[in-house]
């Protein structure tokens, strides 16, 4: 359990992943952006061919890529359908009894699909070139401004730091115990959900006992390591611009001008 | 200067405090009763004492993490009562925890060192420098940028002592903070404490239970209920065997085998190190080969054998990897060939990822073979192509690589006791929670015979059945617990026990104790028993046979005494040896041959046993001579 990584971060020396996770961060709030106001598969193509760039830079196996889709397949496949079949149109392709089909609702459908589908790898690519822990410290910048409306921003990303800490942590634990009362005969696998639930305690209460009692040891040890809020406390981490961060920003900035100027000079899809 | 004076403290916990069940004992009323303590600057002083002693509370008072209830504590001269010095007084006095994950807050190294410098609000720069100096200071500086989910215990433990020094503290305490450690994270740990008191001058603070590293201080402290009952010299006050036992405590291998020669005529005087004792003992005792008195004890094992099955193990060729199909594939076992014979008290042994844990957990289907999953359909092979090599895993009588076997059973006939089993305790009484086993191996047991059982193994276990069915398994003390955990895993009469790390975090008397309480379950419970182990005291002390596990594959098998004898091998396997071991392997270098099972008795019993041999052999020839002329 220890040795697989955290999230579905990819190790790689890319450009991308050099990349500050602030530019990314914004750089993926672009992109969606983007996305929603591409009308057309013009549009839409413009953001395909800057994600397919970014994502060959990145150097992520297609297949990890991929593996975020079949997460939401069954949303995606969903949808598609919904839409295929109640999408009002005028050009009947195809009718059977109640059921129409029509030219105008199966481009709309693969407008759709296309949209979430670029939508899921865009933001799974942030997280396979980004770690949890990059990424919340993107996150701490990008919400650092909050500080001025007495946000305690800092607070929340030394929660999010401390969370990161012990997922890992716990997850072997949970793993340990389960070990431990299947090793006792406990079965959580058959039965029915009653059986099931009552199946969980044996693992769940151990658990919240050890993650109490760590919470415990922990607030001790920042205690003594002269925790006492954000007052006096400075910041031994800050975010680094290079140059790779100000090509990303261009190449953001292109993507977003593109799909605005092909929003205003082409026709919608419908 | 004086660094810390405590004078005429008292404390105690309030009722219903959780910790205070973990710290001291329920029947005392204060966990510090009256105690007078003072520190010099720049000294190293060891405080000893049992669980429940007091002296964790010491140590969490120190820096005002706790505040007396009657007397006062100074820490250069600021009051730790007043809330204003907590902050002056925390950067001049670090505490380093017990358990090594439980106070870090960040998942790279140098964020984390970074945390205490953040808080006292330095600027960046310095915040820079601070970790370099902490990190080489504690020889971690390749891991800056490094996530401490990787690390050994012992690297992590020295991050958390890299976490404090980079707030420059004058004072270091350490609570406990080896007891989680293997022996070999917790001499990397103690070279660094050593290194930071003799170099950088930090006075330090050691709170332990392990005697060997008080011998390491200037001054030694033993504490028992709240009090400070013995001080001086380490040497001194450790060689107080009796005095020592009647506070829990146990002299350290060095001074009982210094004691026990001495007592037997030998001239030797106390010391801590391998090479001295030996040269001592080598002083007074000409070369000589190894007597052939005692041998015959080791093939006891083999003919005990019994080839019925019951409480047997077989594996040949098991190999496993764990995310067999992903790029992060690692091949935990490479091919283990190992045979446990019924009714041994066997070990295992290797260093942290040598596949040992690995292997005990298939022992009972924790871990199943690819052929034993229920998805599992034989692969058409290609004709002409060679058959791939069978693996064969056998434990008491149960073919694990079939996935026709009756798990359930085989899990009711193979006990296991993970590491810190009292962590798994969650039940409202500790009659349900010996019982939960029990109920999920036998459906159609009456409730008598479940409360029969139940009794039986509490009772096995040293508990008192009346006192403890009705408690709560959380009200009780750390040693309690892992017995009643412990009993719940005998509950079914298993014939196999494996038990992981048994004795891990314990105070030496507990350690005793529950080798001691393992034996008994040896002897009239279960047929066989495995502990996987680090120390290597214990395995010579406790097992009839020993496996080494290395890169996967068992690197030897023997009987402690065997294996302990290659000295050598055991270095390069990454393991140490046990401290006998070690005064043998020096004395065989000398020339004195000696074989004995490595145990502090039998041990110092061969050495003086050889001694007298030599003292008669003189003696006789010298007769000779005379009758001659």
């Amino acid at each position: 359990m220890r040795d697989v990584a955290f999230g579905q971060y990819y190790p790689s020396n890319s450009f991308v992943h050099k990349c500050s996770p602030l530019i990314k961060i914004v750089f993926l709030i672009v992109y969606i952006v983007a996305i929603f106001l591409s009308k057309n598969f013009y549009a839409l193509g413009a953001c395909a061919s800057v994600f397919a760039l970014i994502a060959i830079f990145a150097g992520v196996p297609l297949k990890s890529l991929l593996r975020s889709v079949r997460a939401v397949l069954f949303l995606l496949i969903f949808m598609a359908l919904l839409n295929l079949f109640l999408y009002k149109g005028d050009t009947v392709w195809w009718e059977w009894k109640f059921i129409k089909i029509t030219k105008e609702a199966v481009y709309y459908t693969i407008f759709l699909a296309a949209r979430l589908f670029l939508l899921v790898l865009g933001s799974s690519l942030l997280t396979l070139t980004t770690t949890p822990v990059s990424l919340a410290d993107g996150l701490e910048a990008l919400l650092s401004p909050l500080k001025l409306l007495f946000v305690p921003v800092h607070e929340l990303a030394l929660i999010i730091s401390i969370a990161l800490r012990f997922i890992p942590i716990l997850t072997d634990e949970t793993g340990r115990i389960m070990n431990a009362q299947k090793a006792r005969g406990a079965d959580f696998e058959s039965g029915g959900l009653v059986k099931r639930v009552k199946a969980i305690l044996p693992i769940l209460i151990p658990l919240l006992i050890s993650a109490f009692r760590r919470a415990d040891e922990l607030g001790d040890a920042m205690d003594a390591r002269c925790y006492s809020g954000s007052k006096v406390r400075t910041k031994y981490k800050k975010l680094t611009f290079s140059w790779r961060d100000l090509i990303a920003f261009i190449v953001g900035g292109g993507l977003l001008a593109g799909v605005i100027v092909l929003r205003i000079y082409t026709t919608a899809v419908l | 200067m004086t660094a810390i004076q405590f004078e005429k403290v008292y404390f105690s916990y309030e009722s219903g405090d959780e910790r205070g069940n973990d710290v001291f004992d329920a029947q005392t009323s204060f966990a510090l009763n009256g105690v007078n303590f003072s520190v010099e600057e720049g000294e190293f002083v060891a405080v000893l004492g049992h669980n429940g002693s007091g002296k964790s509370t010491l140590a969490r008072l120190t820096n005002g993490l706790l505040s007396p209830k009657e007397g006062k504590i100074t820490v250069f001269d600021l009051d730790t009562s007043n809330d204003k010095n907590l902050f002056d007084i925390r950067r001049q006095v670090g505490i380093v925890f017990q358990n090594p994950d439980n106070q870090m807050v960040a998942s790279i190294v140098e964020d984390d060192v970074a945390f205490g410098p953040e808080n006292v609000g330095l600027p960046r720069k310095e915040i820079g420098e601070r970790i370099e100096f902490a990190l080489s200071a504690v020889g971690m500086e390749e891991f800056r940028k490094a996530t401490p989910n990787r690390l050994s215990g012992g690297q992590k433990q020295r991050i958390a002592i890299a976490g404090v020094l980079a707030l420059k503290p004058r004072v270091m305490i350490l609570d406990e903070a080896t007891a989680m450690l293997d022996p070999k994270g917790r001499k990397e740990v103690m070279d660094v404490v050593l290194r930071l008191n003799k170099e950088e001058n930090i006075t330090v603070i050691l709170i332990t239970h392990f005697p060997e590293e008080a011998m390491l201080a200037d001054r030694a402290v033993v504490m028992s209920k709240g009090q400070i009952v013995m001080e001086g010299k380490p040497a001194e006050i450790l060689s107080r065997g009796d005095e020592l036992k009647k506070y829990a405590l146990t002299a350290p291998r060095s001074v009982r085998i210094c004691r026990a020669l001495k007592e037997g005529g030998l001239p030797i005087e106390d010391d801590t190190a391998a090479d001295g004792i030996a040269a001592q003992i080598c002083a007074s005792i000409a070369p000589c080969k190894p007597q052939t008195q005692g041998a015959g004890t080791d093939i006891t094992a083999e003919e005990a054998a019994e080839k019925d099955g019951v409480g047997d193990v077989v594996c040949e060729n098991l190999s496993y990897a764990y995310n067999a199909k992903s790029p992060f594939a690692t091949h935990a076992l490479k091919g283990v060939d190992l045979e446990i014979n019924a009714g041994e008290f066997f070990g295992i042994l290797g260093h942290t990822g040598s596949g040992k844990s690995t292997f005990v957990q298939h022992l009972n289907a924790l871990i199943k073979t690819p052929t034993a999953e229920k998805k599992y359909k034989p692969k058409k092979l290609k004709k002409g192509a060679p058959l791939p090599p069978k693996t064969v895993l056998t434990v008491n009588g149960f073919d694990l690589t079939d996935k026709t076997t009756d798990f359930k059973a085989l899990r009711s006939k193979v006990g296991m006791v993970f590491q810190y089993p009292e962590y798994q305790l969650f039940a409202e009484t500790v009659f349900d929670d010996v019982a939960f086993g029990l109920k999920n191996f036998r459906d159609g047991m009456t409730e008598e015979e479940v409360k029969t059982a139940v009794r039986e193994a509490i009772e096995t276990v040293g508990l008192d059945y009346a006192t403890v069915k009705k408690a709560s398994p959380f009200e009780l003390s750390g040693g309690q617990k892992r017995r009643v955990a412990i009993a719940g895993v005998i509950v079914t009469k298993p014939e196999i026990l494996i038990l992981d790390e048994p004795a891990a975090g314990l105070d030496p008397l507990g350690k005793e104790e529950i080798m001691a309480l393992l034996h008994k379950i040896h002897a009239d419970w279960c047929k066989t028993v495995i502990i996987v182990s680090h120390d290597m005291d214990e395995i010579a002390e406790n097992c009839t046979r020993a496996a080494i596990f290395s890169e996967g594959k068992v690197a030897a098998v023997d009987a402690p005494r065997k294996l302990f004898s290659d000295v050598e091998k055991m270095y390069s396997l990454g393991l140490d040896v046990p401290f006998t071991a070690q005064i043998a392997d020096k004395m065989r270098k000398n020339g004195v041959e000696i074989d004995c099972d490595y145990t502090v008795e039998d041990f110092t019993e061969k050495t003086l046993f050889l001694a007298k041999m030599q003292g008669a052999c003189t003696r006789l020839t010298a007769e000779g001579g005379q009758n001659d002329a």
